[in-house]
């Protein structure tokens, strides 16, 4: 087995280990809805996280394990991932998305303060759901446009 | 930076498939190398001069007026 079928093999494990993790917690999930506990949340919040995790895993080991078919396949996908030029250009554009996602954070703050004292409507019910969707949504529009300009101009 | 790798390249006679196998990059890394948009990491560079056996100023060229701190 050499050095790209190995490093495949070890991101395979990690689904796996994914997989199994959420396996485990949406159990719990689906435990804890079935006995109807006197949780101060959602039962489902825990299901929820288990179907995310098997969900990742089963992701993470489809794309990997289709490497695994062959040397050259491994070596073709080991390199696309360690690509030097690949990593700093992921790495640029989470750093433009963290950027993004601080931005968003302060505007939430500063919107917070100024709703205390009756400058701004309320941050809460809808206008607060919109508000987190933005803080969700923007960053990662910002990361994949600064993926595509990035890809474009290095 | 200037560098002399597409001369290179074609004088070994590799695609740039080939010499991005070679050196465990992507073609578009070397694109983007040859086309002078992309500087190498320290270890692809001694990758590359170990490769075409240079030293990697034989390959990268330095220059003061690229270099923004020099």
């Amino acid at each position: 087995m050499d050095k790209h079928t190995q490093w495949i093999a070890a991101r395979v494990r990690i689904g796996w280990i994914i997989l199994a993790v959420g396996v485990v917690i949406g159990m719990i999930g689906i435990f804890l809805e079935l006995r109807g506990s006197n949780l101060p949340f959602a039962a489902a919040i825990v299901t929820g996280w288990g179907i995310l995790g098997v969900g990742t895993g089963i992701g993470v080991i489809v794309r990997y394990r289709a490497a695994l078919r062959g040397d050259q396949a491994a070596r073709r996908l080991t390199v696309e991932e360690l690509d030097e030029r690949n990593v700093s250009i992921r790495a640029r554009a989470g750093n433009r998305a963290y950027w993004a996602s601080t931005a968003l954070v302060f505007m939430g703050l500063m919107w917070a303060s100024f709703a205390a004292n009756g400058s701004m409507p309320d941050l809460s019910g809808d206008v607060l759901w919109y508000f987190l969707v933005v803080c969700v949504a923007a960053p990662f529009g910002v990361y994949v446009a600064s993926i595509l300009v990035d890809q474009r101009n290095l | 930076m200037k560098n002399r790798l597409a001369e290179l390249r074609t004088k070994n006679g590799w695609t740039q498939q080939e010499l991005a196998d070679q050196v465990d990059v992507s073609r578009q890394t070397i694109i983007s190398l040859e086309n002078g948009r992309y500087n190498p990491s320290i270890l692809l560079a001694f990758r590359l001069a170990r490769l075409f056996k240079l030293q990697i100023e034989d390959i990268f060229l330095y220059s003061d007026e690229e270099d923004r701190y020099g």
